[in-house]
């Protein structure tokens, strides 16, 4: 297929006037002979067959797809860059958000809670460490625990993992947990039906990666 | 130069100045030169279990403020010539302490004793928190029992936030001394097991010292106990002190009573 690509100088209006119109065309003749005319609204029979008598090409009621500015395609293309740049900091912000949330959400410590020691935790915690008399951890996320606990435990999370406590003060979801429950090596607190469970966790079900 | 020990407790009554006392002593019988200084200011007690209540003429107050310069204020020990001691205020509070003073005082002791002891007061105040701020290692005494393990805890906790040592990246070293351990008491159960003391505080041992009624009458005669060769408590500061001045000495388990042992054995052969 062969075809040629060409820039057609169009001349669009809309006639209110058919005296006017048809003095006006009369006066600018040698402006209009290369014009494609395009005449929106109404065509009148006289307008039409003044235009052939002119030889003027014309159509009536068309879209054409016209080009645009330089102002406004310069305009359109800042606007573009804009929207890019915006998308991309909402994608960047989500990111950034979402590797802090990451990195806040578990805590894993291997420090001793020495006594008179608070810790607050807005994420999870996994402390390998012990937790001595006097020192208290509140935690929003859930607990684990894998050494012995002698100060105070609050959690609001889901599940808690602790080892046998005898002299522990657990309090989950604002309920006491009786240390006497805890005997088995290591322990699950978690609610069910506001109702808090304990059962062991065996050591087939301990995987940490 | 020499090294800051600073011997703290938390709770009041374990032992420290005597531990301190004692130490000393000990340290300075090894040949080492040693200085004590008593921190707590506004309760001295140390001048007392030294037996050198009367040579006091200056006080480590009026050293720090510049009324008296360091020489004047040391008071040589009666028993060995390596052994120096600088006493507290009895009549200022704990308040007069000041960082800036209480550093210049260190160091300056620093150049010239191979060990510096600092007697902390009881408790986590601003006292004990001066006396830990400038020490390169720490002594912590406690008895056998919770109370005790507890404040001893809580006082490893501020030592190991606030000290200066501690605030540049470096680790303050710390050893532990279990006072007044009641042999019988132990193997009955009644009194913690040096082991669990140490698995609640997580700090090296240093050595054990068991309870020992001589420890009283030496404090009350200004001879501390080290003195007495027959002593046990005394043996136990002698091992401690040969230990710090880097001699290897085997731990003794004094938590096992030889009497208790004997009657075991006869008891066996009735």
């Amino acid at each position: 297929m062969q075809s040629k690509q060409y820039s057609v100088k169009v001349y669009e209006t809309t006639i209110k006037d058919e005296a006017k119109f048809i003095a006006f065309f009369d006066a600018n003749y040698t402006l209009f002979k290369d014009h494609l005319i395009v005449i929106n609204g109404e065509l009148s029979s006289t307008v039409e067959s003044y235009l052939k008598t002119k030889k003027l090409i014309y159509m009536n009621n068309v879209n054409l797809p016209k080009g645009r500015t330089r102002k406004a395609l310069e305009e359109e293309l800042r606007l573009e860059r804009v929207e890019t740049d915006v998308s991309a900091q909402i994608a960047e912000d989500k990111l950034e958000k979402l590797s802090v949330q990451l990195k806040n959400n578990l805590t894993v410590l291997d420090d001793m809670i020495r006594s008179g020691r608070e810790l607050n935790i807005e994420g999870d915690l996994l402390l390998l460490n012990r937790v001595n008399s006097g020192a208290t951890i509140n935690a929003k996320g859930n607990v684990i625990i894998t050494n012995v606990v002698e100060g105070s435990i609050r959690c609001t999370g889901n599940f808690m993992m602790l080892t046998t406590s005898p002299k522990a003060n657990i309090v989950f979801h604002g309920v006491e947990v009786e240390n006497t429950l805890l005997k088995n090596r290591l322990n699950r607190v978690e609610l069910k039906n506001n109702e808090i469970i304990i059962t062991p966790v065996l050591k087939k079900e301990i995987n940490w990666a | 130069m020499g090294i800051v020990i600073a011997v703290i407790s938390g709770k009041g009554g374990v032992g420290k100045t005597t531990a301190t006392a004692n130490l000393g002593l000990g340290i300075a019988l090894n040949g080492k030169k040693c200085v004590m200084v008593d921190f707590d200011i506004g309760q001295r007690n140390l001048d007392m279990i030294l037996g050198l209540e009367n040579r006091v003429v200056y006080d480590m107050v009026q050293v720090m403020d510049g009324e008296a310069s360091v020489k004047q204020a040391l008071i040589k020990s009666k028993v060995s010539e390596n052994l120096f001691f600088l006493a507290a205020s009895q009549t200022k509070d704990k308040s007069v302490l000041d960082s800036k003073k209480v550093q210049k005082l260190v160091t300056e002791l620093k150049e010239d004793f191979d060990f510096v002891i600092l007697d902390a007061p009881a408790g986590i105040e601003s006292g004990y928190e001066h006396t830990i701020e400038f020490a390169d290692a720490a002594i912590i005494i406690v008895n056998p029992e919770v109370s005790s393990i507890r404040d001893a805890d809580r006082a490893i906790g501020i030592l190991d936030s606030k000290s200066f040592k501690v605030k540049n990246g470096e680790e303050v070293a710390k050893y532990l001394i279990i006072n007044r351990i009641v042999a019988d008491m132990v193997q009955s159960g009644e009194m913690l097991k040096s082991e669990d003391i140490l698995e609640i505080l997580d700090i090296k041992l240093l050595g054990k010292v068991p309870e020992d009624k001589g420890v009283i009458d030496a404090s009350n005669q200004g001879k501390p106990v080290i003195l007495d060769k027959k002593s046990i408590a005394g043996q136990a500061y002698a091992r401690i002190s040969a230990r710090l001045c880097g001699q290897k000495v085997d731990m003794k388990d004094i938590e096992i009573d030889d009497a208790n042992l004997f009657k075991k054995i006869v008891g066996i052969f009735k």
